[in-house]
């Protein structure tokens, strides 16, 4: 009788433990998420796997970012050889600059102090920022730019209000800009509010973004894609070994079920000697 | 031969004595429960931590413009040098949940009563280790959040009126975190600290064989006795114990793996995302929070307005558990037949805790202060009214045997 009470104080003390969790997250979560104004950050599920969009990913930011971000922990042999490029072709048409070795790290090749100058900040190292802000983050900052003719280069950002950086794949991408559109009205049960003639209810509600038709050299589609290979590459140069990571990892949780196994059957074994 | 050699050996170091005497023949008793396996498995991590440490150590630099580099190299040039540092940072959140863990088994069977008070003391001690080798281990790779979680903590000692500010340069080396910050702290890490936790595990162990290990019922297994002298409800330590660790160790391992392979950051809990960004003691992050297992003190900290308060409430939280042996005043050992008022007691004690924890890593709101403060006096409550409560209980009877 007393084990049995003792298994319910412990189960209720955990039960108090996790409700209580529960209440104190749900009353701190109101906070603003990591995309701002944004509201929650797109969903981006890499493909470590995928060489192509990770090739074409390299591509983009070796030929769109590489001028001004460095990506100074990593280096250009590793790059190559873990996205299979040859060597040849790696330095021909990606490493734009004749100087560089394959052991040498991706330092950049602008000034710090000119670039300081120009923008107002230093244009920040890109080794680690998916890592730090998430790949999520990244994918929908990339996507989130529109025309705001109060800033010094014409746009803002959705994700990170008030970044000093210009928009350098409108021209890809088109005239994003912010327009405000008629959504439903919902009642608190979660239906769509109806007048009497039971036409849906409607309020105006602005922030959402917009691209011009026809104004950029992609479709929305393509973009996304577009965004998605140069992510999916930063994704990898963050962690270069993730994709190694996860391999070796499902190996050693084989090995520890069999050994948890194997073990639990000798253990057994031996304690039939005392009880 | 091999067996003369050995022979030579043992009669100049006493290799079959210590054996027989810590292993083969010391008695524990038969029959506990899960909770039990947490010293084991904090021993393997301890391990861990030493063995990966070491090899971290052989990349690192502990300067003020290698350190963050360092870390990357590791990470990306140093063969399978990730496989190390996430050892590392997947290890030092497990010893503190092993710990904490292993501690909270104290509480619930009285593994602190009479006579293993001394065992306990050795336990705070080295918990308290802990915390200052975990603090110290953060700062080396030199982010953001290492800069940022170190101002914070180091300027807690200027708090401390007359001598503060001067500590407070003492322990830095210098007017700010720098370089001699980094290496001093790297010297302490790898050297002093785990020369004194390695001391005091074995002040722990020693101890814990003289007066022997307790179990979920409280029974003193000394009591009865074969003719032997071996306690009847006991089995030896080798093999049947070291058996019983052994699917506790799988299962660990496996836990162990899924985060270092697969959620190494632990969703930012175990690897600050912060920390990916180089320290710049210029730019402060938007929210300060320290890892998890720092987080409830954190919450008592910030929980009182004034900063000598607040310190001298969190060195309080983690003081108290120091003097437990002598705030219970029960008969019995074991949560089992204790009173429902230590039931209830260490029920909240436990949501207190936790709650104390999640509010320690989001920021400051108006109810996350009032609450911290309720947890912190439900926190402190378990400790201090615990001559009241467990004198005056009733408590049911302890059977003789397990």
């Amino acid at each position: 009788m007393n084990i049995k009470l003792v298994g319910r104080i412990n189960l209720l003390t955990l039960l108090i433990a996790i409700v209580s969790l529960f209440i104190a997250s749900s009353l701190f979560s109101a906070e603003g998420g990591p995309c701002k104004d944004y509201g929650p950050c797109d969903e981006f599920q890499p493909e470590l796997n995928n060489l192509e969009s990770l090739q074409r990913g390299a591509s983009i930011y070796l030929n769109y970012c590489y001028g001004c971000h460095s990506l100074q922990y990593s280096r250009w042999g590793r790059v190559a050889n873990d996205l299979e490029i040859p060597e040849d072709i790696f330095i021909e048409n990606l490493v734009l600059d004749t100087g560089v070795k394959m052991g040498d790290l991706m330092v950049g090749s602008m000034d710090k102090e000119l670039s300081k100058e120009w923008f107002g900040v230093a244009p920040p190292d890109l080794t680690l920022v998916a890592r730090k802000r998430t790949p999520e983050w990244v994918y929908t900052y990339l996507r989130a730019f529109y025309e705001d003719s109060s800033k010094t280069y014409g746009v803002n950002n959705l994700v990170y209000p008030g970044a000093a950086m210009p928009n350098v794949l409108a021209e890809l991408q088109g005239r994003q800009r912010l327009t405000c559109k008629d959504i439903p009205i919902f009642a608190a049960n979660g239906g769509e509010k109806r007048d009497e003639s039971g036409n849906t209810l409607t309020e105006e509600k602005c922030g959402y973004l917009k691209v011009d038709a026809n104004s950029g050299s992609l479709s929305v589609d393509e973009f996304d894609s577009f965004i998605f290979d140069l992510t999916n590459f930063l994704t990898y140069v963050g962690e270069p070994s993730r994709a190694d990571r996860e391999r070796i990892g499902t190996y050693t949780i084989f090995f520890f079920i069999i050994f948890t196994v194997l073990s639990s059957l000798l253990y057994r074994e031996f304690q039939k000697d005392y009880h | 031969m091999i067996a003369k050699m050995f022979n030579w050996v043992n009669d100049r170091l006493p290799i079959v004595n210590t054996f027989e005497r810590h292993l083969s023949k010391h008695p524990v008793p038969k029959k506990v429960n899960f909770w039990y396996l947490f010293g084991a498995l904090a021993t393997i991590v301890l391990i861990i931590q030493i063995l990966s440490g070491i090899w971290l150590m052989m990349p690192y630099s502990n300067t003020e413009e290698g350190a963050f580099a360092s870390i990357e190299y590791i990470m990306r040039d140093v063969d399978y040098g990730w496989v190390i540092r996430y050892m590392h940072t997947t290890g030092a959140s497990l010893f503190f949940a092993i710990v904490y863990l292993h501690m909270f088994r104290g509480l619930l069977y009285g593994s602190y009563q009479k006579p293993k008070e001394l065992v306990w003391l050795f336990g705070c001690t080295i918990y308290l280790v802990m915390m200052a080798e975990g603090f110290l281990g953060y700062v080396l790779p030199y982010g953001q959040m290492s800069y940022w979680g170190a101002q914070v903590i180091i300027s807690l000692f200027g708090a401390i009126p007359y001598i503060g500010e001067s500590l407070e340069v003492w322990i830095r080396g210098d007017y700010y975190i720098s370089g001699i910050t980094i290496s001093r702290f790297f010297a302490l890490h790898v050297v002093a600290l785990p020369l004194i936790l390695i001391a005091l595990v074995f002040l722990h162990l020693v101890s814990l064989h003289e007066v022997g290990a307790g179990n979920p019922e409280g029974v003193d297994i000394e009591k009865f006795r074969d003719e032997d002298g071996v306690p009847i409800d006991s089995v030896p330590f080798f093999p049947y114990k070291v058996l019983s660790a052994l699917p506790a160790m799988g299962i660990f391992g496996l836990v162990f793996c899924v985060i270092m392979f697969f959620f190494p950051e632990g969703g930012g809990y175990f690897i600050e995302l912060a920390n990916f960004e180089e320290a710049n003691p210029l730019v402060t992050p938007e929210h300060i929070a320290p890892v998890w297992y720092y987080s409830p003190f954190y919450t008592m900290l910030r929980a009182v307005p004034d900063p000598l308060g607040g310190l001298i409430v969190m060195a309080a939280g983690v003081a108290i558990f120091f003097v437990v042996p002598w705030l219970d005043r029960s008969n019995v050992a074991s949560i089992r037949y204790k009173g429902v008022y230590s039931k209830l007691a260490i029920t909240l004690f436990v949501a207190s805790f936790i709650t104390l924890g999640y509010l320690g890593t989001v920021p400051v709101t108006e109810i996350g202060r009032i609450m911290s403060v309720i947890c912190t006096f439900l926190y402190f409550a378990f400790f201090l009214l615990m001559p009241i409560y467990t004198s005056f209980e009733k408590t049911s009877k302890v059977p003789d045997r397990l």
